[in-house]
């Protein structure tokens, strides 16, 4: 008994250690010593998404509050390989800030994000969503602009921007979400279902795309994402790629009404996501910045992922959240791992660097693109059923084709920065995750293939499918060697892209500011201000006469 | 005769806390007179800590008895005597007041304290006496139920107010304490120009008497408009708020924290009177959205030009301006929901619930930004890179209210936020949606151009040149953790203001 | 036209001159003039309401001549603090103008996040 009451309370106690790290921070010698446990944080959230999906939600009645802590398949997927991630990036993050100021912030605002990302998986009702999506996005400003450069700070305003906007998005259509007539909960399947018979339907939906697309860096919301990343040291890198992006993701598993066939709004999320997913690929191979490349890839991919969700949508397939899922789950991982693998490719030496960052990477990089026998792969064959075999289906395909190009490219550009001579000692701390990492990414898809009900593992191995996701890789391939021959050729867009338009609007902005400074100090003069009043109090009683 | 209804509501003995409330300052401020000196100090912190209880009592009998809570001085029953009454809405607001001014008290800085065997300053004295002036001015604008009583206590925080602007004596803040006083002082008279013609109308001036007899009709909307547009400039709000910047501004930081959480809530609160009780719904629905204009006005305006400041002090006097226009959205959200013929508890309790929330957030905030610029000397944003690492606790304070001015959950400036837009989904008025959600987003940025900086780490470590008790530090945090709680637990304070107001209950959280 | 009408046109020219004065007249002692002026505008209002609501066997209605009373004491108290104000300011500057020292120019600076 005492065990099983233990077990479901592995949520609680998941998000409860890092908030407890954050709190014991409050004492000097605690806090010089943080960044060194920062790996052990996310454990018991790993335990609680291997061992909690599927148990009743957890209820907390704190008036008027309803708390309510829910783990289902798609969200104890995406928990579980954030997790695994976040353990990873924290035990790297330790070797990483050794002997660097500053390390007590950033593991601040580290722990801190870490909450919101977890809880973000946990949380059923609306309440508990808000505080942790706040959670997961404002911290994270600290992480991004630890190096103190301008650059650094340029993207975390930008970061700030879009994160408050999207804010603001979300908070009204809760407000509407909640406004509606409902049982009396606030828990998200409930206001879900209401909502998807609701009049108001259209402009919550608007909303809710809008908000949760800028996380998921959805077209033309994504600026913020290359400029972050580039930005943000690398196991922060890792961490706001693999795990903050997925707020967006989970966001639209819970709140969209995928039950409900709604083509008009799938087609329009299929074409966003499938236009991203190009973007992203186009701009990547621009890109000489190995993280930079990872991030417009990371923009590829959501946006893929979008479209899938778009196709599953339209056809009214609720089981898409678990192709969904599955795919997001690999992509945590690899994108995690690729980061790392910058970092590790900056410690290792000449020699050791084929063997022990090149190869590895290459493996899981491409099993994005869905090499056979990887996990890429099994997502790739998963994603098939929804997209159909179709134009969306075979846009798909050639998705697929431009991240191999992508991946290539990426590769390329890591074996160009790579530091000729390694440190003398490379830290365990900063190898060792990268071989987590990277086992895992090859691993953890195959063991979580038969349990989420996607079909078997004899299915997946079978000449046929290799097959399907075989010729995308070669193409991608074949591009990718015509890149290496005419690629100089390419414009060279910044980092960023749109981004770099915001320096004209930012000085429009600040003309309309100096405009309304001096309007201030003109409606500040005291006649105008007498004036203002008698004004004021004629138009008022004006109004009051005309509405008799 | 007056209607025997008067007398129905049982005088509770928690009324007795009423009179308490208007008599312990006046007894604090003759007390400081004659003793003065250091005494002044010591007799004021005592009679704040007094008032806590006594602020305690009335929301205990308000919540116990679940109706307003009267006192008849005298035993002279309205129109001829003076009724003191405390609804759910005055008792929020007294706890607050005796909340935020204690921690004023507590926080003032050395400059007004005497040390022993010096002579006493005219600096230190008047501090503490305006400061027990604020505190009963207050009560008496929460506490009174006739116009013209209101209209005197109105004058009590004005004559207030006014030297604590220019208590430090130099030209500059003498000049805007004057400019201050001579623009509130039109309002004034058209404020007493209202109450006149609402006098000559219907014979009589209480509120609860009032509300029975008032009809629409040119005289009441004219009365009315005076009233509202005098009280506008009591409240600074824009386009009337040339006096906001300097003075608040310009005062010590303890003044500036009372000025801004507090003196401009009272002008507030008798609007919300005189439209919600005096004549509800009769002013019609234009005139709460030109109301609604001038607030949605002061929040983009106030907002966009505090992005461009350069002192901090200015920066949290445009943040006043901004936030103020938040509790004018009210009006046209009220107006909105009669017309729907859904209750107005919503939009009143979110003005109300600003109210309170901005209070300990801007008292805060202003306490914070004192005592930077004590340490280091100077409040120039661009020279303030590293402060947080030089001062963590104020730091964080500061950090604290500004998530509340923002809205980020779970703060009170959240929940506050919610309920506006609630209110504005619920009438459709989706124009006010667009005002608040850009509000948001120009508060993030005005508070960020300080933070960011503030949270980085400076080249050149800055220097404390005076160093800052940590108990006044501790101070501004307890009032910023008080707006955090009225996000954490809205529960009671919302059920609070509902009390002694007609029935149609806000659903706290859906 | 009675009595009470004529001094009601009184008031309210009263109300005009002290409203006008004190919005235009840039100088402090005019504009507390003038809120003197804009003051007894509005308690001879109340002596006229006074005079319009006497009751049987009152000749004026007391009420009003107690608001006035009140007003009258304070519209000193305010006169007595503005003077004072006045008097302190032209003792720090030597002139009593209310205008700041002329306002920096406002650059345009660029957007500085």
């Amino acid at each position: 008994m005492n065990s099983v009451s233990f077990i479901s309370s592995l949520p609680v106690v998941a998000l409860a250690v890092p908030v407890a790290m954050v709190v014991a921070c409050l004492f000097g010698p605690v806090r010089r010593r943080i960044p060194d446990w920062l790996g052990w944080a996310p454990v018991p959230a790993l335990a609680a998404a291997i061992l909690t999906a599927g148990y009743p939600p957890l209820v907390l009645e704190w008036a008027p509050y309803r708390l309510m802590i829910e783990l289902d398949a798609p969200g104890a997927m995406l928990l579980g390989t954030a997790a695994l991630l976040w353990i990873a990036a924290g035990v790297y993050a330790g070797g990483f800030l050794q002997g660097t100021p500053h390390r007590e912030k950033f593991a601040v605002a580290w722990l801190l994000t870490l909450t919101g990302s977890l809880g973000i998986f946990l949380a059923a009702d609306l309440s508990l969503f808000l505080l942790f999506y706040a959670l997961v996005s404002l911290p994270a400003y600290g992480l991004i602009v630890h190096d103190g450069t301008a650059t650094a700070r340029r993207a975390g305003a930008i970061y700030l921007g879009f994160a408050l906007l999207g804010e603001g998005l979300l908070l009204l259509a809760f407000v509407l979400l909640a406004a509606q007539p409902h049982g009396g909960t606030l828990r998200i399947v409930d206001v879900v279902t209401a909502m998807s018979v609701s009049p108001s339907r259209g402009v919550i939906l608007a909303l809710l795309i809008a908000g949760f697309g800028m996380k998921m860096a959805l077209l033309p919301l994504h600026v913020w994402l290359p400029l972050a990343h580039a930005a943000a040291p690398m196991p922060a890198s890792a961490v706001l790629s693999g795990a903050v992006v997925k707020v967006g993701l989970i966001g639209l598993i819970r709140f969209l009404p995928l039950g409900v066939a709604l083509p008009d709004w799938g087609h329009a999320l299929v074409g966003v996501g499938l236009t991203g997913a190009f973007f992203g690929v186009a701009v990547g191979i621009t890109q000489a910045n190995p993280k930079s490349v990872l991030a417009y890839s990371s923009v590829s991919q959501m946006g893929f992922l979008a479209s899938l969700i778009g196709m599953g949508w339209s056809a009214g397939d609720g089981s898409v959240v678990q192709v969904a899922a599955f795919y997001a789950a690999h992509h945590v991982l690899v994108k995690g791992a690729l980061f790392l693998a910058i970092g590790v490719a900056d410690v290792v030496g000449q020699n050791r660097f084929s063997s022990a960052v090149l190869w590895p990477a290459a493996l899981i990089a491409l099993g994005l693109a869905g090499l056979p026998l990887t996990g890429g792969a099994l997502a790739k064959l998963a994603a098939k059923g929804p997209l159909g075999y179709g134009m969306v289906g075979t846009l798909g395909a050639w998705s697929a084709a431009g991240t191999a190009l992508l991946m290539l490219h990426f590769l390329r550009c890591l074996a160009a920065k790579a530091n000729p001579e390694g440190k003398t000692a490379a830290s365990v701390r900063l190898v060792l995750p990268w071989w987590g990492m990277v086992v895992a990414a090859l691993t953890v898809p195959w063991a979580l293939f038969p349990r989420v009900g996607l079909g078997t593992i004899a299915e997946a191995i079978t000449p046929a499918a290799l097959g399907k996701v075989l010729w995308p890789l070669v193409v991608g391939g074949l591009l990718a060697l015509g890149l290496r021959r005419w690629g100089s050729r390419l414009p060279e867009i910044p980092n960023g892209d749109v981004a770099a338009l915001g320096g004209g609007i930012s000085r429009a902005a600040a003309g309309i500011g100096t405009e309304l400074e001096r309007a201030d100090q003109w409606v500040r003069r005291w006649p105008v201000a007498g004036i203002s009043l008698v004004v004021v109090a004629v138009a008022l009683s004006a109004a009051m006469l005309a509405t008799r | 005769m007056p209607p025997a209804t008067v007398m129905a509501q049982a005088a509770d003995a928690s009324g007795i806390y009423l009179v308490l409330a208007l008599v312990l300052p006046v007894v604090g401020i003759l007390l400081n007179f004659l003793a003065g000196g250091r005494y002044a100090r010591v007799i004021t912190l005592g009679l704040l800590a007094a008032g806590l209880g006594v602020a305690a009592g009335v929301v205990e009998g308000v919540w116990r008895t679940g109706a307003a809570l009267t006192y008849l001085p005298g035993g002279w029953l309205p129109p001829l005597g003076v009724k003191l009454r405390a609804d759910g809405l005055s008792a929020a607001m007294i706890a607050v007041t005796a909340i935020v001014i204690f921690a004023v008290g507590l926080y003032a800085p050395v400059e007004f304290r005497v040390p022993r065997g010096k002579p006493e300053t005219r600096k230190s004295l008047s501090f503490w006496i305006l400061l027990l002036a604020i505190w009963v001015a207050m009560n008496a604008v929460f506490l009174g139920n006739d116009l013209f009583n209101l209209y005197v206590a109105l004058e009590l925080v004005t004559f207030a107010a006014v030297p604590l602007v220019s208590l430090s004596g130099t030209a500059g803040t003498v000049r805007a304490a004057l400019r201050y006083l001579l623009f509130v002082l039109i309002g004034s008279v058209l404020y007493l120009l209202g109450t006149a013609l609402l006098y000559g109308q219907y014979g009589t001036l209480d509120i609860a008497l009032l509300a029975e007899r008032v009809r629409p009709g040119p005289g009441l909307w004219v009365a009315a408009a005076l009233m509202t547009a005098g009280l506008a400039a009591k409240t600074a709000l824009f386009p009337l708020h040339l006096w906001l910047p300097p003075a608040h501004s310009g005062a010590p930081p303890a003044a500036s924290a009372l000025l801004s959480a507090l003196v401009v809530k009272g002008s507030f609160f008798l609007t919300v009177r005189i439209w919600f009780d005096v004549m509800p719904g009769l002013t019609g629905f234009a005139a709460s959205q030109i109301l609604g204009a001038m607030g949605g006005g002061a929040i983009l305006f106030g907002g966009i030009v505090a992005l461009r400041q350069a002192r901090l002090k200015l920066l949290i006097a445009y943040s006043t301006l901004a936030q103020l226009g938040y509790l004018f959205l009210m009006f046209p959200l009220a107006a909105g929901a009669l017309a729907a013929h859904s209750g107005v508890n919503l939009a009143l309790s979110a003005g109300l619930y600003q109210a309170m929330t901005h209070a300990f957030a801007k008292a805060a905030m202003f306490m914070a930004a004192g005592l930077i610029a004590e340490a280091v000397g100077h409040d120039r944003i661009a020279d303030l890179r590293g402060i947080g690492r030089a001062l963590p606790v104020t730091a964080l304070a500061f950090g604290i209210a500004a998530l509340s001015l923002i809205g980020v959950p779970p703060t009170g400036g959240f929940f506050t936020k919610w309920m506006l837009l609630s209110a504005a989904a619920a009438t459709g008025q989706w124009w006010w949606i667009v005002v608040v959600l850009a509000g948001g987003l120009l508060a993030g940025g005005y508070m960020f151009r300080f933070i960011s900086p503030a949270l980085a780490e400076a080249e050149t470590p800055l220097v404390i040149q005076v160093p800052v008790a940590r108990g006044r530090e501790l101070v501004v945090l307890g009032l910023a953790i008080g707006a955090l709680l009225l996000g954490v637990m809205p529960q009671k304070p919302l059920q609070l203001l509902q009390i002694g107001r007609a029935p149609n209950p806000v659903a706290v959280w859906p | 036209m009675s009595v009470p009408t004529v001094l009601g046109i009184c008031a309210a020219f009263l109300v005009g001159v002290g409203l006008y004065g004190l919005i235009v007249q840039p100088r402090p002692l005019r504009k507390i003039l003038a809120f003197n002026l804009l003051g007894s505008g509005v308690f001879l209002l109340f002596g006229v309401l006074a005079r319009r609501g006497a009751a049987a066997g009152w000749t004026a209605d007391p009420v009003p001549q107690a608001l006035v009373i009140t007003g009258i004491v304070v519209a000193f108290s305010a006169t007595a603090l503005a003077v004072a104000l006045m008097l302190r300011l032209f003792a720090e500057t030597g002139g009593t103008s209310l205008q700041d020292d002329p306002p920096k120019a406002v650059k345009s600076e660029g957007a500085d996040a």
